[in-house]
């Protein structure tokens, strides 16, 4: 008998049978339901990041407009002169945000878990209490979200069960198998035969799904082709896991029971018992370091006297010393009190570093037991690919210092060189801020703009 | 009765595989358990430590200015519940850490989940996981075939000519399935009591109980129902099949369904949004640190005429820190407006998603093995609203310090004392009385035996109906 023959009559069997028909046209509506999920998402986090955009650029308009009209700042706040660098950059607002990728409608991974944007004030850091998840029902994260990953990853697998479970099975229950053998000339022909059938069909609907979130969200193929490949080599995988447990049983019970297990022991109690041995090992961290330094710490900042400020400030930025402040040899109170919180941020990064350093410890065990906990290493692998893992969002993390250390740079120098600023000099800190941008898909207003 | 229960004991401890898994199940009962413990009362140390750490810096507070103490603040760290080792529920999802201070109502930071790479999707291996997702299939394949296996053996025929109903048989068998998991959740209680006997109280034994309840009768249904399809069907493979789509669906479809379901019918408002109105609503209050308008007038009338004075110069206490209380009077308003308006819709979210349970038991059982273990929504807005009642308290202390302990408006650089600081009562939070929250899990409770009394129903009718002979 011919493979072509075989995939044939199983495409007979399968239109045939109803559980299996329904089956796929269940999973296949909700692939649609999960990407739509996926989509909104996605669209959510962009219109949320554009109406930050938007009230950031009213708030630059706003400053830009004292400027032109002379004014010193808002009204009722007569002590603030942004003529004065420390009040110009403290209005001067800069939102770091992570946009969300355009594969993010085909993996939601760990984005749910974390914010995706922070003002950066100049007392700002990565870990501060705005930069959390989205306000949402924390019992829906416990149950999981219907993404397409999750489909892909866990039910999907399920479903190749439903579809193959009697295979041979079938066949052994009813004594049929050794005229099969007979019929087709190897019995292990006419299973891989089948089973090739099936993983065509399911390996073509995922690659469909996939190619049209592609089409929809403008990415190139190239960019999008690992997701791809990891999805079909997940597929191949439980293909060919659940071939030799159809040639190694003896009945269609046996075998669904073999995969069952499987699916079990692989999606559900070797990820839960590294999860629960991880927990062990590094229990959930109070940061009371980054507490410490954030608080007493910084509190201790500013009950330092102007001289310790002074050589601090000194010690972070050497290069303050040829500013005008650095030659003088008068302190100015006023000058080390407005950038002190370049010393506060410098505390901060330390603690931060400690976090990491255990976090990374902590993914590094997590990385170690991807040899015999394979799902978490391709739940892991698509959520770097749609950009929804921790690393991601630690990427986020870094930029929101990275913009912190810049506003914090500009604040000590513009400060101690004791500069007056106008229009031109505020619109010089805009383009220096934003350099960094990290929302290129969102025009930053300017002063030209402005004009 | 007892003797079909005896003898199917018997039938399924001679079978090596069930024998196996039986041991398995058992020992890995007990070693989650354990590791559970162990991690939920270092856990509760480090709770401890951290909670003690910051109150310690608190107390050696020098001298300060009142409000200035009222900006360092303190922290809130949510302790875990005796019971979160048998289901954690939330509580990786969630923070941990809550700033108190003044001014602002803070948001929970540093969950779990978000200090590493995703490593399960359903979570860690509890007692939890392995009562709702592994024991149910446990079940499944025990009792897919046990029917047909009598009826194809002749046995059944046997049993009917002596005088045993057909009804009588099967609750029989079911009754020998289920027992063997009750056998397990005792085990796994016995484990819990054994390993917290130190920490146990009434409430907690109650709770313990509850838990027992809601899973023996889940674990009715799942055994009732394949009993039911192994009867209906017409083979056994298609009893399994069936059994088994229902199983995926109840444990790992449908629960994310419906939860998305009814996010998408009470939506929840964003952050920045929330934070938008919360904003727009406090700037309409008193400015603490830069007071001005109609509000800051008339209060600062009254407190003159309170006083019988002209001036505020004049005034025994310190404006100062009337203002402040009174700034922060509003913005608790304000924030109960909506952040109550919040708690409202995941109440409604959560209300939806227990009704469901009419269409997938797990999720009642899900919702009341969260509730009686303390790790669900409504114990943490408990949480959340202790601690803001903690918050308010500890402001208004340094607030009416401010005001009235010695100091005059205008004196900013007056200073409370390390006695006063240390005389504020410490953070503490004891989880609440399950019998205050019971109304909450009413409705799953109803649900779940809605479904047991179905089942039994359903058994009753067509074991009466069913021609054996």
């Amino acid at each position: 008998m011919k493979l072509l023959n075989i995939i044939i009559y199983e495409l007979r069997h399968f239109v045939r049978s109803k559980s299996k028909l329904y089956s796929y046209l269940f999973f296949v509506f909700t692939c649609c339901y999960s990407i739509h999920i996926g989509f909104s998402l996605y669209n959510s986090q962009n219109s949320n990041i554009k109406s930050l955009q938007e009230m950031e650029n009213e708030n630059i308009s706003q400053v830009i407009k004292w400027f032109k009209t002379g004014e010193k700042g808002p009204k009722e706040k007569d002590w603030v002169d942004i003529t004065d660098p420390y009040w110009s950059l403290r209005y001067t607002p800069k939102y770091v945000v992570k946009n969300p990728s355009p594969l993010m409608p085909l993996g939601l991974g760990q984005s749910e878990q974390y914010g995706y944007h922070k003002k950066i004030t100049i007392w700002s850091s990565p870990y501060d209490s705005d930069v959390i998840e989205e306000i949402s029902n924390y019992e829906r994260f416990i149950n999981g979200n219907i993404d397409f990953s999750f489909l892909i990853i866990f039910l999907l697998p399920l479903l190749v069960i439903i579809f193959t479970y009697n295979i041979n099975g079938l066949e052994k229950d009813l004594n049929f198998d050794k005229l099969i053998a007979v019929q087709t000339g190897s019995l292990k022909y006419w299973v891989i035969g089948r089973l090739i059938f099936y993983w065509i069909i399911l390996v073509s609907t995922i690659n469909i799904f996939i190619l049209s979130v592609f089409y929809l969200n403008n990415v190139n193929i190239n960019d999008g082709f690992d997701l791809i490949k990891l999805s079909n080599l997940y597929v191949t995988v439980f293909f060919i896991a659940f071939y030799y447990v159809i040639m190694s049983s003896s009945s269609s019970t046996v075998i669904a029971f073999k995969m069952i297990s499987i699916w079990l022991f692989l999606c559900v109690l070797i990820p839960g018992s590294v999860h629960q041995y991880i927990s062990l090992k590094y229990p959930p961290n109070f940061m009371t370091d980054f507490l410490d330094a954030n608080r007493k710490e910084t509190y201790a900042v500013f009950k330092l006297p102007k001289e310790e400020l002074y050589r601090q400030m000194l010690s972070i930025y050497a290069d303050l010393d040829t500013t005008k402040q650095g030659l003088d040899s008068l302190i100015n109170t006023k000058i080390t009190r407005n950038t002190m919180s370049c010393i506060v941020n410098q505390i901060n990064v330390q603690a931060i570093n400690i976090i990491e350093e255990q976090n990374n410890f902590k993914n590094n065990l997590i990385r170690s037991t991807y040899w015999f906990n394979p799902i978490s290493y391709f739940q892991n692998k698509w959520n770097k690919l749609t950009s929804t893992d921790y690393y991601a969002y630690k990427d986020f993390r870094d930029d929101i210092q990275l913009v912190t250390n810049k506003k914090l740079k500009i604040l000590a120098f513009e400060c101690w060189n004791e500069r007056t600023v106008n229009l031109n000099l505020y619109n010089e800190y805009l383009k220096k801020l934003h350099s960094y941008n990290s929302s290129p898909n969102l025009e930053m207003i300017t002063y030209e703009a402005i004009k | 009765m007892i003797n079909i229960i005896i003898n199917e004991w018997k039938g399924l401890f001679r079978n090596k595989i069930f024998f196996i898994l039986s041991l398995f199940f058992f020992i890995s009962l007990i070693i989650c358990s354990l590791f559970g413990n162990i991690q939920n009362n270092e856990q509760n140390l480090a709770q401890k430590k951290a909670q003690e750490h910051i109150r310690l810096q608190w107390d050696e507070m020098e001298p300060s200015n009142p409000h200035s103490a009222a900006h360092y603040g303190t922290y809130a760290f949510k302790p875990v519940s005796i019971l979160n080792s048998l289901d954690e529920g939330i509580n990786s999802v969630t923070g941990n850490v809550l700033r108190l201070e003044g001014h602002r109502q803070n948001n929970m930071v540093f969950s779990e989940v978000s200090q590493s790479l995703q490593v399960s999707n359903f979570g860690k291996l509890n007692p939890a996981l392995i009562f709702q997702i592994i024991i149910p299939l446990f079940l499944i394949f025990l009792s897919f075939n046990s029917y047909a296996l009598e009826k194809s053996s002749g046995r059944i025929k046997l049993l009917l000519i002596q005088g045993v109903s057909l009804g009588r048989i099967i609750f029989s068998k079911i009754l020998s399935l289920w027992l063997i998991a009750i056998f397990l959740l005792i085990t796994t209680i016995i484990i819990q009591i054994v390993f917290n006997k130190s920490q146990f109280d009434l409430d907690t034994l109650f709770r313990l109980s509850l838990f027992f309840v809601s899973y023996s009768f889940y674990f009715y249904v799942i055994v009732g129902l394949t009993f039911i399809f192994s009867i209906v069907a017409k083979n056994n493979t298609w009893a399994l099949s069936l059994t088994i789509l229902i199983w995926i669906s109840w444990t790992t479809f449908l629960p994310s369904v419906i939860v998305n379901i009814s996010d998408e019918i009470i939506p929840l408002t964003t952050r920045i949004e929330f934070n938008k109105s919360l904003s727009k609503d406090r700037s309409k209050g008193i400015d603490g640190h830069n007071p001005r308008g109609d509000r800051k007038e008339a209060l600062e009338n009254a407190t003159l005429k309170k006083y019988n004075v002209k001036k505020i110069e004049d005034l025994p206490v310190n404006f100062s820190g009337i203002l402040m209380q009174a700034d922060e009077e509003y913005g608790n308003m304000v924030w109960d407006k909506h952040f109550g308006n919040l708690c409202n819709q995941l109440k409604a979210q959560k209300f939806f998603y227990q009704i469901s349970g009419v269409v997938n038991p797990f999720i009642s059982l899900q919702n009341l093995s969260m509730g009686v273990s303390g790790t669900d929504i409504h114990h943490h807005i408990d949480f959340l609203n202790h601690a803001e009642k903690y918050r308010r308290l500890f402001i208004k202390s340094l607030n009416d310090e401010y005001a009235f302990g010695g100091s005059k408006t205008g004196e900013r650089g007056w200073k409370a004392t390390n006695d006063f600081f240390r005389s504020i009562k410490k953070f503490q939070y004891h989880p609440p009385n399950f019998y205050s929250f019971h109304s909450k899990y009413i409705i799953d409770f109803l649900v779940l035996s809605f479904w047991v009394l179905s089942i039994i129903t359903i058994i009753y009718f067509i074991t009466r109906k069913k021609l054996v002979l």
